[in-house]
């Protein structure tokens, strides 16, 4: 299995799918919780996200943030919110650093750095057309 | 009904960057607003003092004097000035107090904050991934503001250089050179949509204010500004603050909505009688922002309102006319009372430099910040 950022974001790596928690009441929030902070209620469920969504704003990083952030190399990189229905996720949109609010794209995992030997993973966003 | 709490005495220091002690920024302050006011530290019934650094603001009694009053300490982010000042004026309702005074100060180290996932708690994995960084978050909010309300992104540029050419002129600002709308939109880009020119920076200042109940005000003071309203309000569903790894579809919430309209409400005053203001200004996009969240101009008539000059010293509505947090940078703890400091020294016709023509009556502040809360005043010279 491949090594994450962080194991409790996923409820899945094969395929890759993010893990939230929905409340009775409707609301989805990530990563999941257990407590609902829309509606105050503890009745709440982890589930998969949908992993197909669009852009519904971005920004492009351009000076490299300070420690704890880690890569291996810096260079400017794209930081979305993708709305995926029930919920609207941040994330790294990769492969551009220009977006345009509305256009759709998937979940994918992709390596944030290296460790040693160890390759590093976390979630992302790419291009869907 | 209370009887009403007024601003009596105030006084702020220039800010900047400062290598003394913060306690020294503070104590420069407190003494500047006790002189403005005519009275001592001893005719102090109850004290706040407001820092995001590492000082205790009630041990200003050792510099001071230990009159053994009660001084409290408020520490919430941005919006620290703001609770400080309610935090005053509410001590002020207690029998037997008739004067506060408040104090917010801080002295940052350059360059933008570093928030910890901890602290906030999230998991280190956000600000592994580069995500936990203040800037990408305005810039986010702000490229969704401008798409959702057609705005154009030079509205940006103009904020910047609306910002800077009011503190090219002011005695206390930071930063006093002027910028135009261009060097804005050409400088270094951040954070797309928003450049170098577009931010505040952290740096140090202190500001103090004197308050007084009822008629003592007037004993004390010729032109008294009666603290009409301050309202504070947190985050509900729907809002959209910085560290969010995931946001509510749909209808979109904001403290700043629910802060402005308590406050306006509990004063009796409308958005459309203010004729002066001060609004976080964190980056020239909150400028914009903050403009129609605290119903002072229509989403999406921004532009225009920037285009008409409607925002500058002899417009319809000037907003933030000490430069803001762009121009005078952001002590954390100071910045929300150097809003009300600018709006007293409207409001009582002596603000040198930058003086609105006319004689307003009616001003208006405005803060807001981490982890999503608002706090806001109405300020007046009326009915007295
Ligand atoms: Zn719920």
């Amino acid at each position: 299995m491949p090594t994450t950022v962080d194991d409790s974001l996923f409820s899945s790596l094969d395929p890759v799918a993010l893990r939230g928690s929905e409340c009775s009441c409707g609301a989805t929030v990530f990563p999941a919780l257990g407590s609902c902070p829309v509606c105050t209620g503890v009745d709440v469920t982890d589930v998969a996200l949908p992993t197909d969504g669009i852009v519904w704003s971005w920004t492009t990083q351009h000076f490299e943030p300070k420690p704890p952030f880690r890569t291996d190399e810096f260079a400017p990189f794209s930081i979305g919110y993708v709305d995926l229905g029930p919920v609207i996720v941040e994330g790294w949109l990769l492969g551009r650093t220009e977006w345009v609010i509305g256009e759709p794209v998937r979940l994918v995992l992709t390596k944030a750095w290296t460790d040693g030997d160890t390759v590093v993973h976390t979630y992302a966003f790419e291009a869907a057309s | 009904m209370s009887e009403p709490i007024y601003i009596v005495g105030a006084a702020r220091t220039t800010f900047g960057r400062f290598d003394g002690e913060d306690n020294d920024l503070a104590e420069e302050a407190v003494r500047g607003a006790l002189a403005d006011a005519g009275v001592t530290w001893s005719d102090i019934h109850f004290a706040v003092g407001g820092t995001n650094g590492e000082t205790k603001p009630d041990n200003l009694v050792s510099r001071l004097g230990l009159t053994g009053l009660p001084f409290v300490t408020v520490k919430n982010g941005c919006a620290t000035g703001g609770v400080a000042l309610m935090t005053a004026r509410n001590g002020l309702l207690a029998e037997g107090r008739d004067l506060a005074c408040v104090v917010g100060y801080d002295n940052h180290a350059r360059g933008a904050f570093n928030a910890s996932p901890a602290r906030y708690g999230i998991g280190d994995w956000y600000g592994q991934t580069g995500m936990m960084v203040t800037t990408s978050y305005f810039a986010l909010k702000i490229q969704r503001y401008l798409h959702e309300h057609g705005i154009d992104p030079r509205t940006l540029g103009y904020a910047s250089e609306k910002a800077f050419a009011y503190a090219a002129d002011h005695p206390y600002a930071w930063r006093r050179k002027p910028v135009s709308v261009d060097e804005a939109m050409d400088a270094d880009m951040i954070n797309d949509p928003l450049t170098r020119f577009m931010f505040c920076s952290p740096d140090a200042g202190a500001v103090s204010l004197v308050l007084a109940r009822g008629s003592r005000a007037f004993d004390l003071c010729d032109r008294p500004v009666r603290l009409a309203s301050v309202e504070l309000r947190g985050r509900r569903p729907g809002s959209f603050e910085v560290f969010s790894t995931w946001l509510s579809p749909g209808e979109r919430t904001s403290p700043s909505i629910d802060a402005a309209k308590a406050a306006f409400d509990s004063a009796g005053i409308r958005p459309a009688d203010v004729q002066v203001a001060q609004l976080q200004d964190t980056e020239s996009g909150a400028e914009i922002i903050h403009l129609a969240e605290t119903g002072l101009v229509e989403h999406g008539a921004q532009a225009e309102g920037y285009l008409n000059g409607d925002f500058l010293i002899d417009g319809r509505l000037p907003v933030n006319t000490d430069g803001g947090l762009l121009a005078n940078g952001e002590p954390v703890g100071a910045s929300g009372l150097r809003q009300v400091h600018e709006v007293v020294r409207q409001l009582q016709g002596r603000a040198d430099g930058q003086q609105v023509p006319g004689g307003p009556s009616i001003g208006f502040t405005h803060v807001y910040g981490a982890p999503g809360i608002s706090a806001c005043t109405v300020l007046t010279t009326e009915g007295e």
